[in-house]
């Protein structure tokens, strides 16, 4: 059963999604598809409610479609375990926050570093990785200041390089720009393509913001659980 | 059976220590940013573990005394049906009889046989200076010895210096002219003990001033007494007792003949044979013989009573514990949900969460149960008065020392740590189960 | 009152914790309400009471007592002499018989600890009312007076009955076999033979059971005729190649004497002492207060350590359970506590609200700690078994309920000051806070 790779990074087949709110059934995504090919930068917008976020979850492996197939890469995730996903996220997956989600008695270094001390990597490797996400997103200097002694932006900078530091074959992002202001706003955007363009890096966007969303190279709206392509 | 435990115990946190992902330091940074929470919680620890060392020091003091007196060369040779000195009576034709069995070994010098006889009797002493609402009056152990160099080479008994045994006659001369006073032999304990009794000026002019010493005095049985020497003898029930002429003590107290033959075989082996023979097999004078290590050692059962009463006073307080520091992790991981909806979104297994938070509460679990340990130990040394008893009755009044050692360390190490993990448990499965989607929400 | 509404709702907020934390309370209370129960009663039996005392008449000198059987009449007599000597009002005598219903076998289920004495001490009606020697037997149920009394009577009559305890007839009961436990009082009437040990060894008496304590006093103690007693050891040389028995001269262990007062104590105390008749073996006379002091002086470090560090110590322990649990709960509602300020709350009833809170918990918990204890020691186990000498049983006052809902009050209140305080001072502006 293996679907035709087409060179999308990204397969969604069919997928349905309900949860259930008491003895209600609520559907929230119904027979979805959608391909993102490898290398590009997405933005999926919608109201709230709307099931963008429920779909960002079940493509970074963090839930299971109550019908149909999620394909990332060569890996059927819709179909795997628990355990099975946690051990693939870590390789495949980036996540960058809205409230940023760093661990407030942990430097900035030790942010970074947690996903790798799953890898079994010596400490060696782990200081040059972590070294390297944090030179490219600009705060090489402040690697032993706690979240506490970092301005907004400076946070969700070490999320962001908490969320390439393991080199993911995806990375997605919920919401980054909300807690901050217009300037701070501006420049993680612009390290998130700046990103996209070294690194060559696939990236998810949920926003609902449509500045944050113009700078994607497509954008999908979801309305009623179903997508909508708007063109630029 | 506790080393067992403990090695089991310190196994399992070096096992979670080991398999542990979640950076220590994480756990470590949380107690220290939390500290007034981290210390309330392992102070609770600090106070149950510090009591249960010093009850178990104390027990165990009692133990070491019981198991410690008596040597396993000699035969304690009582009446028959008398399972207790007290109650014991033997005729000194029955003595002779048996002092002269081939098994009893000789003195090397004089070529008598090794054996004591002895008088072993609880008297009454009003208290000197008593306050009218306490206690009017204490029992003390007193022997009375027929021979005492033969009795202290029997025993294995020594003095320490400066000190000498009484004389042959039991008494003397007091320099205010009034009746001879009966010389007497003290252990340390009673020499402690009897020490409270001295007046003001009589403690502000003593040479040792936690004990009686050679030369003191005191009253009991309306004669005055008085010390000649002070038997080296902590560690064991004989540190509790009085020893002097038993022909002067019996008559005073009403007693007439023995109580107790006390026979030193050649060795532990040589001891057991003996008594053997006494027991099943020696026609002419019905005994009861016993090995005298074996007999004192019987009298741990009180002190098995009191471990009882205080194994189960600690458990309860123990789950007191646990209470408290259930409600810590509890809070700690309500604190942190986004964390651990992080860590879980990273990758990091629900088992992982699990060992985290449960070595979070045994680190509190350990700091505050090792600093328990050494409050506890304060009290190693420390005399107590205490009542070891047999079965049937026949109470000694002993003195004894709390002794804090390796044994009762492990016992605190192993309950705060049993604590530790069960209070921690609960609260690590609620964590674990949380779904890394509902937590970040 | 709306701030007891408050205070409600805040328990319920998080039922986990409040539950955990009321656990924890009721445990270390539970304990401290047994240790202060056993300390009250050792007090108590230890004080000194101003009237209706009781002495007891011992060899002056040595344990185990031993006096001569002559020694029993003028000592109930007080050893009054001459006129205006006072006399006590009643008078005891024991004499211990230590034996076992198995000679070979000596258990401690086999072993039968029996006193030989005047029946009617035991228990008679003088002047319309119940008159008793013995401790405990003072206030029995109507039931089990009766049945004492009828016991007493088969005594008198029966020269060779006795009365046994609980405990005793539950032994027999296992060595007989045959009888169900609720038939125990069927064992009224069988015949039993008692070997005595120790220094009675040699002295075999035959008995027929004619009762039985009431349950729950003297479960372990058996009581017969000092007529037989005393009659089978004169007889003793007759069949033992004209010896006496070696306790012959010296059976009477104890005399209990009842005064009206302690004036009167101090009289027949001096009058006991000073007479000559006692001499070999000498006798004291103590109140009976005063002879269970000497008797738990051993211990005195024992209930010292109960008294000063064992309670002192789960009291703390449950101040810091509470200090605990009340600080977390602070800790998280400071943004709500912002918003009370800011909606008019005075910073005095913030922390009468934190306080009422912890307050609550702990009497409520501490209340029905106390409450279980009581109940389930006394009825359901029938008091505390801790064997100490006489004593067996403890049972817990009702103080004990007093006690527990003190204790959990005052910890609650030393425990959650310092948070309740920290709470009153949080400003109305922490409500703009971003971070809690």
């Amino acid at each position: 059963m293996a679907s035709e790779s087409n060179g999308a990074i990204v397969r969604v087949r069919g997928v349905h999604k309900f949860f259930r709110r008491g003895s209600e059934r609520v559907d929230v995504l119904q027979d979805l598809t959608l391909d993102v090919p490898e290398g590009q930068y997405l933005a999926l917008m919608g109201p709230s409610g709307s099931g963008k976020t429920t779909l960002l979850n079940l493509i970074a492996g963090l839930d299971r479609p109550s019908e149909g197939e999620v394909w990332v890469g060569d890996a059927l995730i819709s179909q795997m375990s628990e355990a099975q996903l946690a051990r693939w996220r870590t390789r495949n997956i980036g996540f960058i926050f809205q409230f940023y989600h760093l661990m407030p008695v942990l430097s900035a270094y030790e942010n970074v570093e947690l996903p790798l001390l799953l890898l079994g990597l010596s400490r060696a490797e782990r200081r040059r990785q972590v070294m390297t996400a944090l030179e490219l997103v600009g705060l090489a200097d402040r690697i032993h200041h706690r979240p506490g002694q970092l301005s907004g932006g400076q946070q969700q900078r070490v999320g962001i390089a908490r969320a390439i530091v393991t080199d993911p074959t995806l990375i997605v992002a919920d919401e980054p720009t909300g807690d901050l202001d217009a300037r701070s706003a501006d420049e993680i955007l612009k390290l998130l393509e700046e990103l996209r363009q070294s690194l060559r890096k696939t990236i998810l966007l949920v926003t609902h913001d449509p500045r944050a969303a113009e700078r994607a190279d497509r954008i999908l709206h979801l309305h009623k659980g179903q997508l909508v392509e708007r063109t630029q | 059976m506790v080393w067992k435990l403990v090695a089991t115990a310190i196994a399992v946190v070096g096992a979670l220590l080991a398999i542990n992902r979640v950076p220590l330091k994480y756990t470590l940074r949380h107690l220290t940013v939390r500290w007034k929470t981290t210390l309330l919680t392992a102070l609770a620890f600090t106070l149950v573990i510090g009591v249960l060392v010093v009850m178990l020091a104390f027990v165990n003091g009692m133990r070491r005394m019981t198991e410690g007196t008596g040597l396993r060369e000699n035969v304690l040779v009582l009446s028959d049906g008398a399972t207790d000195e007290s109650f014991s009576n033997l005729n000194p034709g029955d003595m002779a009889e048996i002092e002269s069995l081939p098994e009893v070994q000789r003195d090397p010098a004089t070529g008598l046989p090794l054996a004591s006889r002895e008088t072993y009797l609880i008297v009454n002493q009003p208290l000197p200076n008593a306050p009218a609402k306490g206690p009017q009056r204490r029992f003390l152990q007193t022997r009375g010895i027929e021979q005492p160099l033969l009795a202290a080479k029997v025993h294995g008994v020594e003095l320490l210096p400066g000190g000498s045994w009484f004389s042959e006659a039991g008494v003397q001369e007091m320099p205010d002219g009034g009746p001879p006073a009966i010389q007497a032999v003290l252990g340390e304990g009673v020499a402690r003990e009897l020490a409270a009794d001295r007046t003001p000026e009589q403690r502000a002019a003593a040479r040792t001033p936690h004990r009686l010493d050679v030369g003191e005095t005191f009253r009991v049985g309306d004669r005055t007494w008085v010390v000649t020497g002070i038997m080296k003898s902590s560690g064991s029930t004989f540190g509790s007792e009085i020893w002097a002429k038993q022909s002067l003590i019996g008559p005073l107290f009403g007693k007439s003949g023995y109580t107790t033959l006390l026979l030193r075989a050649a060795d532990a082996d040589a001891a057991q044979k003996l008594k053997d023979f006494l027991t099943n097999d020696y026609a002419k004078v019905a005994v009861n013989a016993r090995i005298e290590r074996e007999h004192y050692a019987e009298m741990s059962e009180t002190s098995q009573q009191f471990a009882w009463a205080i194994g189960f006073v600690t458990v309860v307080m123990a789950v007191g514990g646990v209470f408290g520091v259930m409600n810590t992790m509890f809070a700690a991981i309500s604190q942190r949900i986004k964390d651990i909806g992080v860590l879980r979104l990273l990758g990091y297994a629900r088992w992982q969460i699990l060992v985290s938070f449960l070595l979070e509460s045994l680190v509190i679990a350990l700091i505050g149960g090792l600093l328990g340990c050494a409050l506890g130990s304060l009290a190693d040394g420390v005399t107590a008065s205490s009542v070891v008893t047999g079965h049937s009755g026949g109470g000694k009044f002993v003195v004894m020392e709390l002794e804090v050692d390796a044994w009762v360390w492990a016992v605190g190490i192993f309950l705060t740590l049993l604590m530790g993990g069960i209070g921690g448990l609960a609260p690590a499965l609620s964590a674990m189960r949380l779904r890394p989607l509902e937590a970040l929400r | 009152m709306k701030i007891l509404g408050l205070i409600l709702k805040n328990i319920r907020r998080n039922p986990l914790r409040s539950i955990l934390t009321a656990l924890g309370t009721m445990v270390l209370v539970f304990v401290v309400t047994m240790v202060w129960s056993v300390l009250w009663l050792l007090d108590m039996l230890t004080a000194e009471k101003q009237e209706n005392l009781k002495g007891i008449v011992t060899e002056r000198w040595s344990i185990p007592s031993r006096m001569p059987f002559s020694y029993a009449a003028p000592i109930s007599e007080g050893a009054a002499r001459q006129p205006g000597d006072v006399r006590p009002d009643d008078a005891m005598t024991w004499q211990f018989y230590p034996a076992a219903l198995n000679p070979k076998n000596l258990t401690r289920d086999s072993f039968i600890f029996a006193i030989a004495c005047d029946p009617d001490r035991l228990g008679r009606i003088e002047n319309g009312k119940f008159v008793t020697m013995m401790d405990g037997l003072e206030s029995l149920s109507p039931k089990d007076q009766a049945a004492l009394l009828e016991a007493v009577a088969r005594l008198k009559q029966k020269r060779q009955g006795i009365i046994l305890g609980y405990n005793h007839l539950a032994n027999i009961n296992r060595m007989i076999g045959d009888l169900r436990d609720a038939d125990i009082s069927k064992l009224i009437g069988k015949r039993i033979t008692l070997f005595g040990i120790g220094a009675y060894k040699g002295l075999d008496l035959e008995f027929e059971i004619v009762g039985i304590f009431p349950a729950g006093r003297y479960d372990n103690l058996g009581a017969f005729h000092r007529d037989y007693f005393n009659n089978a050891l004169d007889q003793y040389p007759q069949t033992h190649g004209g010896r006496k028995h070696p306790m012959a001269d010296r059976n009477l262990n104890l005399v209990w004497i009842k005064v009206p007062n302690l004036a009167a104590y101090n009289r027949v105390s001096g009058q006991i002492d000073q007479a000559p008749t006692f001499h070999d073996p000498a006798v004291k006379c103590e109140t009976a207060s005063s002879g269970m002091a000497a008797f738990l002086e051993p211990l005195r470090d024992l209930i010292w350590g109960a008294r000063y560090l064992l309670a002192p110590s789960c009291l703390i322990t449950l101040s810091l359970v509470i200090a605990n649990a009340i600080s977390i709960s602070v800790r998280e509602r400071r943004p709500e506590l912002a918003v009370m300020k800011v909606l008019g709350f005075r910073p005095g009833q913030i922390l009468w609200m934190v306080l009422g809170e912890s307050l609550l918990l702990g009497a409520g918990a501490g209340l029905a700690s106390a409450a279980l204890t009581y109940g389930v020691i006394n009825y359901y186990f029938d008091g505390l078994r801790f064997p100490i000498g006489f004593l067996d049983r403890f049972y817990i006052p009702l103080n004990a309920l007093w006690w527990g809902t003190a204790i959990g009050a005052v910890a609650a209140l030393v425990g959650s000051f310092v948070p309740a305080w920290t709470a009153r001072q949080v400003k109305p502006a922490e409500v703009f806070a971003k971070v809690a």
